[in-house]
């Protein structure tokens, strides 16, 4: 077994016993993204440098006797929209150029201390916006299942890195399914945690009351480590209320006995394709037998308003978050002897892609003075009684059991074709995080018949049961098997 | 009816933009005094607004801009809310401005001014909101301004800084309410703590919005002046714009609504060539809801000190102080916290406020300080009052042992120092020195026996002349008991 295969905690344990060293586990990594990246296309930026010498001192961390951390030595991958210092965060776009930051993410701060080091920074659609990170001014990156479709999005290169076995986890950011739906696409466990559980400081915004980081893994256990580390209160995000709930991750049980697991009664008249229908089919029966109870919740206001609802209030945001774009500062910029006007279009005009731009004319007019009423204050109206209906529901359930998209993952190229289509498949995942609730996406099995894609669906819950959530997930993984790493085409 | 009997009635509003007194900026942890420093060495990432950085916002503004608000009279809400307000500018970071806009911290105040004819005038606040300031703009062009600078550079101190902004209703009625208006709350919002308000610092400044009622019926539209920094370009300002706005309903014109700015140096208003940008708003999601408890306010409302104007009322009432002499003290918090503390160690109001403000507020004056830093304390200043009132020491001693304690040294040591003898002089050492007086003027006596001496003054020249004599340490009334006993003889 080569040790790029290693899940997260094998090699932390590996690199700590002093089996094989960091630097090693880091070349052999580096060696496999080296070999897929040709066909997969996930990385924008890969940090040989960086990432070895982090190493090199992991290694020479552990012959002086130190202990360095829970991830000792394994190999991460970040998406481009979390602030790395010194090292390039583009965050898909143009418009940032080569800018490299003056400072950390939290997230990146809280994995170096805990003895990760960075691969690299993965593709996504440009700023988030997008579902199959076809988006990006770097081009697309293929599902390592079938170079011919789409990884997801917007953090399909996260999710790629870890189905090809780059790296056993990395990070991703989920506004609307980001993270959710191409864990689900590429085959491996994605989590979307309750909003405020993860500081978003160093993440560069799109829908910031939406916007959460999450971690990829290869199985569940991973994904509890993972969060240990990630879940804590940071007084830098005014919006991370953590507190002391980062300790739920400290143990998985897979007691399923008595659970409630809720499917919505209202999403039963959209069709799905065969394999998903086919994968709830398992998923039930491997929960009825674990000793859950399946029920049934009502959904109305989610069923009919979340899409349009949750559009406005992102681009309302986006519009704001991308103001700062205007060339003055780093990033892009023109001769601005023209004049201002003139410099702030210009460097707009070539730094925006198509998508990006559509969201900020939207979310322009959304809020103007006359329309806002109308379009983003009724938004957040409505997005308030979105939130109680899934308090509601959970009198009744300890989750929610229901797909992460509708259809497996399209060809690239043929989503961008009809965004309506689109925006309709974000309807298992964009309400959640319109309440603010976890949403654990995990591998099912490989299902369509023929294509081999891997199937994944989703556990929503109440706020902070993020670790109930891994506990069933882990219950459903013993019972279903978990993710393996794609061929990536070799 | 001709034009001449048409009257016109300015309709004025004032928002005042203020620095709120803190160590830090509003959502930042960089120092938020960058006096003399240079450009952009007080930022980080989250005053440049770089991308993934996040506001946090600062207690200590939010208990500032509470204390303020109670100052003028206004009740505190919460929860409120704080906006983006978006537009574009390079000296505004993220291209919007954090702002609590309609939904402000501080709400319905008020403040006393006396109208034109002298009678009492209620101006009414609507509101104080915070917000952040942006940066600082600085042109190549050799007037400072925009317009025909080849380059700009921008500074990020400023951005950051904590503002409360103040809006008053239209309750302003000429140049010189106005300027009474901001100066009251200037002394007010000082008085708080609540900020420093030096205008050469740039801790304030204003904007006007002028309209016209005339006796026609006929109502002017709107104006907004901006670019005001002191009291003296408000009050140009004002009346520049007044001036103006008749001059153009006099001769059938219409106002327009429009943005005009001040230009100080050539003390005129110019309608504004920058279009206005287009604002709005959509709420911060980066910072939750502001909540401030009732246990917070009550905490704030138990630091808000006495304000001017009930000090100075309860002088004159409680203290016996004249108007003139209750006003100067209290014109400022440290120098009616010295003349309080003073009266506290037991010296005479009156007398206590006299030598305020003659010698304190000279020194004051002369070396620009504060009354914190004046070397002589309260309490020492007290016992110089209370033994020139117990006549242990004269006034012409008592100057000479202040400029003694000026310099640092304790009242007793004062004394020693500058040769002041207190505690009087015995009698029969007095009959000495009286005699010994009277012997040398002898025409002095001849012109007060004849009766010529009808003021007095020949008879305060020997006394005088007397203590000049003992070094001030007799009692100037035992003196002129002497003296007059010695004339009978
Ligand atoms: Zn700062």
């Amino acid at each position: 077994m080569r040790l790029h295969e290693l899940n997260v905690r094998e090699i932390a344990a590996g690199v700590r016993a002093r089996k094989f060293s960091a630097v090693e586990v880091f070349d052999d990594c580096l060696d496999r993204s080296v070999a897929c990246e040709g066909k997969v296309a996930a990385l924008i930026t890969t940090t040989v440098d960086v990432g070895r010498s982090q190493a090199r001192r992991i290694d020479e961390r552990l012959s002086k006797g130190e202990d360095p951390g829970p991830l000792a030595g394994v190999p991460v991958v970040l998406k481009d929209n979390m602030c790395t210092r010194g090292v390039r965060t583009t965050a898909g776009s143009r418009i940032l150029g080569d800018w490299a930051p003056p400072y950390d993410a939290t997230v990146w701060r809280l994995l170096q201390e805990a003895g990760a080091v960075l691969l690299g920074k993965a593709n996504m659609d440009e700023f988030a916006m997008g579902n199959t990170t076809s988006t990006s001014a770097f081009g697309p990156t293929a599902n390592p299942w079938d170079l011919t479709r789409v990884p997801g999005g917007s953090s399909g290169g996260s999710a790629a890195v870890v189905s090809a076995g780059y790296v056993p986890f990395s990070l991703g950011s989920d506004t609307g399914g980001s993270i959710r739906q191409p864990a689900s696409y590429c085959g491996i466990c994605g989590l979307k945690p309750t909003y405020g559980m993860v500081s978003r400081y160093g993440l560069i915004a799109y829908g910031s009351s939406l916007d959460q980081i999450g971690p990829f893994t290869r199985n569940v256990e991973d994904m509890a480590l993972v969060m240990g580390i990630l879940a804590r209160q940071d007084p830098r995000d005014s919006t991370s209320t953590c507190g002391t709930r980062g300790e739920c991750f400290s143990k998985l049980s897979d007691g399923m006995k008595g659970k409630r697991v809720a499917l919505v009664r209202d999403f039963k008249e959209f069709t799905l394709d065969q394999g998903i229908a086919e994968a709830m089919k398992k998923t039930i029966a491997a929960l009825e037998s674990a000793g859950a109870e399946m029920v049934e919740v009502s959904l109305p206001t989610v069923g009919r308003y979340a899409v349009a609802c949750y559009y406005a209030i992102a681009a309302s945001e986006a519009h704001t978050n991308l103001a700062r774009f205007d060339g003055v500062r780093y990033g892009y910029t023109v001769d601005s002897s023209t004049g201002l006007k003139d410099m702030f279009q210009e460097v707009r005009s070539f730094g925006f892609g198509g998508e990006v731009k559509s969201r900020i004319i939207a979310g322009t007019c959304l809020t103007e003075p006359v329309r806002s009423e109308q379009y983003y204050v009724a938004a957040t109206r409505v997005r308030t009684l979105i939130a109680r209906e899934f308090s509601e529901a959970f009198q009744n359930a300890d989750c929610i059991l229901q797909p992460v998209t509708p259809s497996l993952a399209p060809k690239i190229g043929e989503a961008d074709e009809d965004a309506m289509k689109g925006y309709e498949s974000d309807l298992y995942t964009l309400p959640v995080n319109m309440a603010g609730l976890p949403g654990y996406s995990f591998f099912t099995g490989h299902y369509d018949a023929g294509l081999g894609l891997p199937v994944g669906l989703q556990l929503v819950g109440p706020r902070w049961s993020d670790g109930e959530l891994l506990n069933m997930g882990f219950a459903l993984e013993k019972a279903l098997g978990a993710p393996v790493i794609a061929k990536a085409g070799l | 009816m001709s034009d001449k009997e048409l009257t016109f009635t300015p309709v004025i509003g004032i928002e005042i933009h203020i620095q709120l007194k803190t160590k830090s900026k509003i959502f930042c942890t960089c120092s938020a005094d960058y006096t003399n420093d240079e450009p952009n060495s007080h930022i980080c990432p989250v005053c440049m607004g770089l991308p993934g950085s996040l506001p946090v916002l600062n207690r200590a503004v939010v208990q500032q801009g509470m204390l303020a608000g109670l100052a003028l009279n206004c009740s505190i809400v919460s929860p409120t809310l704080f906006f983006r307000k978006s537009y574009y500018y390079p000296d505004l970071p993220k291209g919007f401005q954090t702002t609590q806009s309609d939904l402000p911290i501080a709400a319905s105040g008020w403040l006393m001014i006396s109208d034109d004819a002298g009678s009492p005038k209620k101006v009414r606040i609507n509101r104080l909101h915070l917000e952040e300031d942006v940066g600082k703009l600085h042109h190549s062009a050799s007037d400072g301004r925009l317009e025909g600078a080849e380059t700009s550079w921008v500074d990020y101190n400023r951005s950051g800084l904590p503002l409360a902004e103040i809006v008053s209703e239209p309750d302003i009625s000429s140049a010189r309410e106005a300027v009474e208006y901001v100066t009251a709350l200037r002394r007010r919002v000082r008085y708080a703590g609540a900020s420093d308000v030096d205008l050469e610092k740039g801790m304030m400044r204003f904007d006007a919005n002028v309209s016209m009622k005339c006796s026609d019926g006929r109502w002017g539209r709107k104006v907004e002046v901006k670019n005001m920094n002191s009291f003296r370009a408000l009050e140009r300002a004002i009346e520049f714009e007044i001036k103006r706005q008749i001059k153009v309903m006099r001769e059938g014109g219409e106002v327009l609504q429009e943005t005009r700015h001040w230009n100080d140096a050539k003390e005129v208003t110019r309608a504004s060539r920058v279009k206005e940008f287009y604002r709005k708003f959509i709420v911060e999601p980066d910072l939750p809801p502001m909540v401030v408890t009732p246990e917070w306010i009550e905490r704030v409302k138990a630091t808000l000190p006495e304000m001017p104007d009930q000090k100075m009322a309860r002088y004159v009432k409680e203290l016996g102080l004249t108007e003139v002499d209750a006003s100067v003290l209290t014109d400022s918090r440290d120098v009616a916290e010295y003349f309080e503390a003073c009266i506290a160690c037991g010296a005479n109001p009156v007398r206590a406020g006299n030598w305020i403000r003659t010698e304190i507020l000279r020194f004051m004056g002369e070396r620009q300080v504060g009354a914190g830093d004046v070397p002589v304390k309260p309490e020492a200043l007290a016992e110089l009052v209370r033994s020139v009132d117990d006549g242990n020491l004269s006034t012409t001693a008592a100057k000479t042992v202040f400029e003694a304690m000026l310099e640092g040294l304790p009242f007793a040591e004062a004394v020693k120092k500058s040769g002041a003898v207190t505690g009087g002089l015995d009698a029969d050492a007095l009959a000495k020195v009286v005699s010994e007086i009277l012997a040398g003027n002898a025409d002095v006596i001849e012109e007060i026996k004849s009766g010529k001496d009808t003021k007095g003054k020949k008879m305060k020249f020997l006394q005088g002349l007397v203590m000049r004599e003992t070094k001030g340490q007799a009692r100037p009334d035992e003196v002129s008991a002497a003296i007059e006993a010695s004339l009978k003889s």
